[in-house]
């Protein structure tokens, strides 16, 4: 039984990675981002090049996805998001368009295909990444097999879990941040940037994906589709959870997670998934505001 | 004489009927399979249209009512075909059931495996046929009754839809004895009606398609300029106020979201005619989203638009992918193509065609007087200030 909890904790730990981001850019700004997915396919790619190119190690790569992706973020908000607030539905088809072009970008290796030039670490072929040896030697506890790399991802997302509390919460950037995300004009009549607080808002959800996808392509094999799935278990988590709702991010991740180890463990992984979604679809007719969502004014 | 912007909107749904139905003239048989699939997706960018451009339910699994349609005439098709019939029993037994057949099952319809009694009334292609409208229907009456009622919009229809969708996929996926799970049918026999085999590279099912994708246009159009169908576009543009008006709005929209899964089952059904296979890959969401992309291009609030837009999309798509190199690239492109329609022009290529129709319409009309054009904008602008 500790063994299925440990991979439902393991489970939950990779959906909240991907949906932190996301209850960021959708929870605070009420953008929905279909491009997160492809945020979190850079962040993975980003390991694989920094490997490759820059000889960083795996941890090293972190921060270099983290600034990335956040770059990546910041140019789609000023140049697409941005144009379409207040028009949610149009977002979520923009963004949409973007995830496209950012996946085909890498398939082609950034056009250089077309002129027969091949990168290493870029086309539509599977990338893999090596793991430290130190997140690879599994320990034994009686007989708990406790697998290090993916406690580290537990660990990791609890860290940046702190951390977003933190900025959201704890920082004057967080502040103004719910502020635009309660009221938008009424901040700005307060002297909020708000369009720059937006692009910055976007740029950490992004960054938070990047970091997500350091993560992943530990776990995974890094391809240029790998984001779909993930951004649309993201949005039903955040959902689940409730916009807006940090706690309910958290609480919609474990339940899903676990829900999901318990079911393939006693049946298997497809109908696990296939009862995720129900229970989702359950939840959402049952609360639409999710199951923590805090009280509109 | 004084034209009308009805004229142009009536004259461009003739247009297109009369050339659709004349095309067989100038296409080989290859060309005419590939358009007949193509107008199949064209009816499903109609079924887009009424359910988001009408009744602003943006629908994410279009795809599951797409599926099955497809899956319950495939299912009477798969049981129609030779390797069917061939299996040493003395009814037809779908090929994958023996593959996945205990060793000492009977080999029978009825009890091969533990599903496989459900296959029965499929012997029958008409129940497979009446089954492909009315399961789309089914589901889309239980799901949007549950959502409409609970007042369920905008964006949480979309991802409740979608998950519906992909619960479904991976229910198919599991299924292997059953539905031959990931591989989907294939190796189907041919839709046969009143005596007439329809062959996929015949003209006859290119007409078939044709001529059920013209009634289906004219069908919902006039639907739309119904009675019914104002009352829904009120209902998108202020959920709230018709509300209050009096009117039951989970009603209507349940109707349409009902309509645009019969059509979107009827879709599925031509495209295995056309095709000749099911997949799960029908549930994928990126098909889902795909039509959505399609009617958007080809304008959101317009039947023809949205249909038009699927055709030439997957026109284009198919032309260029005949180059290797481009087969990428156009996936490129029509990711920037999307941006760009979002972003600069919503309403698509018929609200473009619509702008140039009222230009046209304003220097016809106005020619020889002295009036100064009113511009359709501050035509509006007026009309709403009042």
């Amino acid at each position: 039984m500790a063994e299925v909890l440990f991979l439902g904790l393991s489970l939950a730990s990779i959906l909240l990675l991907v949906a932190l981001g996301l209850a960021i850019t959708y929870g605070a700004m009420g953008v929905i981002n279909m491009a997160h997915g492809e945020l979190v396919m850079i962040g993975a790619y980003t390991t694989v090049w920094s490997q490759l190119y820059l000889g960083l190690n795996f941890f090293m790569s972190i921060p270099v996805a983290f600034v990335l992706t956040a770059a990546l973020g910041y140019a789609i908000e000023r140049l697409v998001v941005r144009r379409l607030y207040g028009r949610l539905i149009d977002t979520l088809l923009a963004t949409w368009g973007v995830a496209i072009v950012i996946q085909q970008a890498v398939r082609v290796e950034f056009g250089l295909a077309f002129f027969g030039i091949h990168v290493k670490g870029l086309g539509p072929g599977l990338q893999n990444v090596p793991v430290p040896r130190i997140l690879r030697e599994v320990v034994m506890i009686g007989d708990f097999v406790i697998q290090p790399y993916r406690t580290f991802i537990i660990l990791f997302t609890l860290v940046l879990l702190v951390a977003t509390w933190f900025v959201i919460y704890r920082t004057s950037f967080g502040t103004q941040l719910r502020a635009v995300s309660r009221n938008r004009s009424m901040a700005a009549c307060c002297g909020i940037d708000d369009k720059r607080i937006n692009s910055l808002t976007f740029a950490l959800g992004s960054g938070l994906a990047g970091m997500a996808g350091v993560m992943l392509a530990g776990l995974k094999t890094t391809f240029p589709s790998m984001g779909t799935p993930l951004v649309i278990d993201g949005f039903l988590v955040v959902v689940v959870g409730g916009v807006g709702s940090l706690l309910g991010t958290v609480a919609g991740a474990g339940i899903l997670g676990e829900l999901q180890a318990l079911v393939a463990t006693y049946w298997n992984d497809i109908i696990a998934r296939a009862v995720v979604f129900g229970t989702v679809i359950l939840i959402i007719i049952a609360r639409p505001q999710g199951l923590f969502s805090h009280r509109g004014r | 004489m004084k034209l009308s912007r009805v004229f142009f909107q009536n004259g461009a749904y003739v247009l297109f009927i009369a050339v659709i139905l004349i095309l067989p003239l100038f296409l080989d048989d290859f060309w005419l399979n590939r358009i007949s699939k193509y107008l199949v997706f064209g009816m499903l960018g109609i079924a887009i249209c009424l359910a988001w451009g009408y009744a602003g339910i943006l629908n994410l699994g279009q795809g599951l009512f797409f599926a099955f349609g497809a899956y319950m005439l495939a299912m009477s098709l798969k049981l129609a075909s030779a390797t069917s019939l061939m299996q040493g029993s003395d009814e037809p037994i779908p090929d994958f059931m023996l593959w996945t057949a205990e060793p000492d099952s009977p080999v029978a319809l009825c009890c091969i495996n533990k599903g496989s009694f459900l296959w029965i009334p499929f012997l029958n292609q008409w129940f497979g046929v009446t089954m492909g409208i009315v399961m789309p229907t089914l589901i889309a009456f239980g799901l949007g009754y549950a959502m409409f009622r609970s007042r369920v919009t905008g964006v949480y229809v979309a991802i409740i839809t979608l998950a519906l969708c992909l619960l479904f996929r991976l229910l198919v996926i599991d299924a292997q004895p059953f539905i031959n799970g990931f591989n989907g049918l294939t190796d189907l026999g041919w839709f046969v009606a009143m005596g007439i085999e329809f062959d996929p590279y015949m003209k006859k099912t290119y007409f078939l398609v044709a001529i059920l994708l013209s009634l289906v246009l004219i069908g919902a159009k006039w639907l739309v300029g119904s009675k019914v169908g104002l009352i829904l576009q009120a209902i998108r543009d202020d959920e709230e106020r018709v509300r209050h008006l009096g009117y039951d709005v989970a009603k209507y929209k349940l109707f349409f979201y009902c309509i645009s899964a019969a059509v979107a089952g009827l879709a599925g059904m031509l495209y295995v005619i056309a095709a000749e296979f099911a997949s799960p890959t029908f549930m994928n969401i990126e098909f889902s989203i795909l039509m959505v992309v399609w009617a958007a291009v080809g304008g959101r609030h317009s039947l023809l638009g949205a249909c038009l837009g699927a055709i030439l999309l997957n026109v284009i798509g198919a032309t260029v992918s005949e180059t290797d190199v481009l087969v990428e690239a156009w996936q490129l492109i029509i990711g920037g193509i999307f941006i760009f329609v979002v972003l600069v022009m919503p309403r698509g290529l018929a609200g473009l065609t619509q702008d140039g129709c009222d230009w046209l319409l304003r220097r016809f009309n106005n020619r020889g007087k002295a009036l100064a054009p009113v511009s359709a904008d501050t035509a509006r602008k007026r009309s709403t200030n009042v």
